[in-house]
């Protein structure tokens, strides 16, 4: 998953942008609203967190205008002003959630996480897959009570399959979405993580829930068909 | 009242002035009419040749010829002497001789005392002998004194008249002369009370560069005001990024210390909105709009559908059609906000909002506002710390606490009241009242 912080506070961002990638997401960052809103239009971002006051263009404007163009991706507002004037206009400008300076980290993560899940159409953090249990929040992957040890880049590769059920994604927007957009890429590297994936979760091959379209890319099936 | 007595003061000299002159002049005047009587008496008066006098009993005025009239003639001879029929029954002091040719006039020098004015000639004998006589005329100081009487009381009475038509007319003058004053003066307290921004209207010309200055003050003070408010709140909201930057640079562990930094910056963070609350609540603009409160609430009530969409919450929201709120709507918004947002956030998932007036004949006084949930409730002795102001640290109940400290001070600016209870949902029922007027 793929996040875009806006943020013009440099010490914060530096914090803000470790702890997210720490906690497993792709973290572009951008100290201005103008900047903010070209990487918002150009870049596949999942989820932005935009501060309020910017420099260039205000908050409220650059979530305006994304909303203008169509951008749907979730947006949570990173704001020092608590009154609930500005917490109501920033979401009729199109935001979906907002957190207060100074708050909690854990709850930085925990409303990510919980806006990132609710744009992927799940209410609960849980997710079954046949025999499979994904816990979204501890990011751990269980088959029936054993759990399955997934390195980071899998996990990533796992996670955006399954925000994305019975969509085809191309190895090319998978690999847009778990790495940064100045990070090196190798579509191949794709493939290794697929591959490994799939080994981890099922080892018999008897669910096969990544399916592979040649030439297309990687679709999960929602209701894994064993063949 | 100063002017009064300076007034009286020099009325009252003037008329003194007024007094001593005319007894001068009066005493002149009577001089000069003994002069004439006598003149009068000596063309009435005859000698024949043996020196012997003869003075006619009405030497021509009426006055000398009536006893006690309070003029009197009198005439010495060298062998006799006469004296006017006035002068009957009435003592008058013996006159001095005066050499012929010569007069003398004598004030009185008491109280029941004469003019004298006496009057020397020779009278030629057929012989041609001189013989000396002296004629005096008196006049009875009563006379002059009566005239002096007449004439003081008619003196003070127009003066008084004067003094008192000049005090009534002073007093109009400062009370016209003051009314701008007393306007500016109005006006001053009417800024006072916030009803008024500044010195409005058309004032006397004498008076537009106090206005000016006036104006200038309060501009002045107003923009050091808001100087000082923004200053506070830029200060305020710019302390927020660094509180954030130190919390997530704190070490996710759960030491003592980084539990007591936890604390630090919950504290600040606590001190900084309910302070900034304080700030923005005491710079209520007086000149209030109606606010209309459904719209507000379903303003709010659209943002946290947004913010909690994945959990099934219900807002029932019921108020009074048409209730309006005359106050600031940021205030309004901030105490619907924060009871709403605990509702949600600790109730059950049904939430309950309703508002109406606190008097429906008068709408500007205030209106009533209440949020309840199904939630499990406030504990009775949870409820009292809950609504004490300025509660912080540990005393601090957790969770409910910084949305309600918030409340708090905006229900304290509103001169309002805050009452937690039970619902009959099963949850909290908050229940806040503010007032506008």
């Amino acid at each position: 998953m793929r996040i875009l912080l806006v943020e013009d506070d440099t010490g914060l961002q530096t914090s803000l942008a470790e702890i997210l990638r720490e906690a497993g997401y792709a973290v572009d960052v951008s100290s201005d609203g103008i900047e903010g809103l070209f990487f918002g239009e150009e870049y596949p971002v999942d989820l932005a967190i935009i501060d309020l006051g910017l420099p260039g263009l205000p908050g409220l404007d650059l979530i305006r205008k994304l909303r203008a163009q169509e951008r749907q991706f979730p947006i949570m507002i990173l704001t020092a002003r608590s009154e609930w004037q500005d917490k109501v206009e920033g979401l009729e400008a199109g935001a979906d959630d907002y957190l207060t300076k100074p708050f909690h980290p854990e709850e930085l993560k925990a409303r990510v996480g919980a806006l990132l899940r609710r744009s992927a159409g799940h209410a609960q953090p849980l997710i079954e897959l046949g025999p499979l249990k994904i816990d979204l929040v501890s990011q751990r992957v269980f088959n029936g009570e054993d759990e399955i040890e997934l390195t980071t880049y899998e996990y990533k590769v796992f996670e955006y399959l399954l925000m994305h059920p019975d969509e085809v994604v191309t190895k090319t927007v998978l690999s847009e979405h778990i790495y940064e957009e100045d990070a090196d890429r190798d579509s191949n590297v794709i493939e290794v993580f697929v591959g490994r994936l799939r080994k981890k979760i099922d080892p018999q091959g008897v669910m096969n829930p990544i399916e592979t379209l040649r030439g297309r890319g990687y679709r999960l099936n929602k209701q894994p068909q064993s063949t | 009242m100063l002017a009064v007595l300076l007034l009286t003061i020099s009325l009252g000299l003037v008329g003194f002035a007024l007094d001593a002159t005319f007894h001068r002049s009066a005493e002149a005047g009577l001089q000069a009419r003994m002069e004439s009587l006598v003149y009068l008496v000596l063309a009435a008066s005859d000698v024949d040749e043996n020196g012997l006098l003869t003075v006619k009993d009405d030497p021509g005025d009426p006055r000398l010829g009536q006893p006690g009239s309070g003029i009197y003639a009198h005439v010495y001879g060298e062998l006799n002497e006469w004296a006017s029929p006035s002068s009957l029954a009435v003592a008058l002091p013996e006159l001095l001789r005066v050499p012929a040719g010569e007069s003398s006039f004598m004030k009185p020098a008491a109280e029941n005392d004469f003019y004298t004015y006496s009057y020397g000639v020779r009278f030629e004998l057929a012989d041609g002998r001189m013989l000396p006589f002296t004629v005096g005329i008196l006049v009875d100081s009563q006379e002059l004194l009566s005239e002096l009487q007449a004439f003081r009381s008619g003196l003070w009475r127009s003066l008084g008249a004067t003094g008192f038509i000049l005090v009534l007319a002073q007093l109009v003058l400062l009370a016209l002369g003051l009314r701008p004053l007393r306007r500016i003066t109005q006006d001053i307290s009417g800024i006072e009370s916030g009803k008024l921004e500044r010195l409005e209207g058309n004032f006397p010309k004498e008076l537009e560069p106090l206005k000016r200055n006036i104006n200038h003050l309060l501009d002045t003070e107003k923009a050091n005001q808001s100087r000082y408010r923004n200053a506070l709140d830029s200060l305020a909201h710019s302390l927020k990024t660094p509180l954030s930057v130190i919390r997530s640079s704190l070490p996710a562990d759960a030491s003592p210390k980084t539990a007591a930094m936890e604390n630090a910056v919950d504290d600040m963070q606590h001190m900084i909105a309910t302070r900034l609350q304080r700030a923005a609540a005491s710079t209520r603009s007086s000149i209030a709009t109606a606010v209309d409160v459904k719209t507000q609430v379903e303003r709010l009530v659209q943002s946290l559908k947004r913010v909690y969409s994945q959990e099934l919450i219900n807002i029932d929201v019921m108020i009074e059609p048409g209730l309006a709120f005359y106050g600031e709507q940021r205030d309004l918004l901030e105490v619907a906000g924060n009871l709403l947002d605990n509702a949600c956030k600790y109730g059950g998932g049904q939430v309950r909002l309703s508002a109406g007036a606190s008097d429906p004949a008068d709408p500007r006084i205030g209106i009533n506002l209440q949020v309840e949930d199904n939630g499990p409730g406030i504990a009775k002795d949870a409820r009292e710390l809950l609504l004490q102001r300025g509660v912080r640290g540990d005393e601090r109940v957790e969770g409910h606490g910084l949305g309600l400290a918030i409340v708090l001070e905006v229900v304290s600016a509103y001169n309002g009241e805050i009452t937690i209870k039970q619902s009959d949902m099963g949850g909290a029922l908050v229940s806040v009242s503010l007032q506008t007027r």
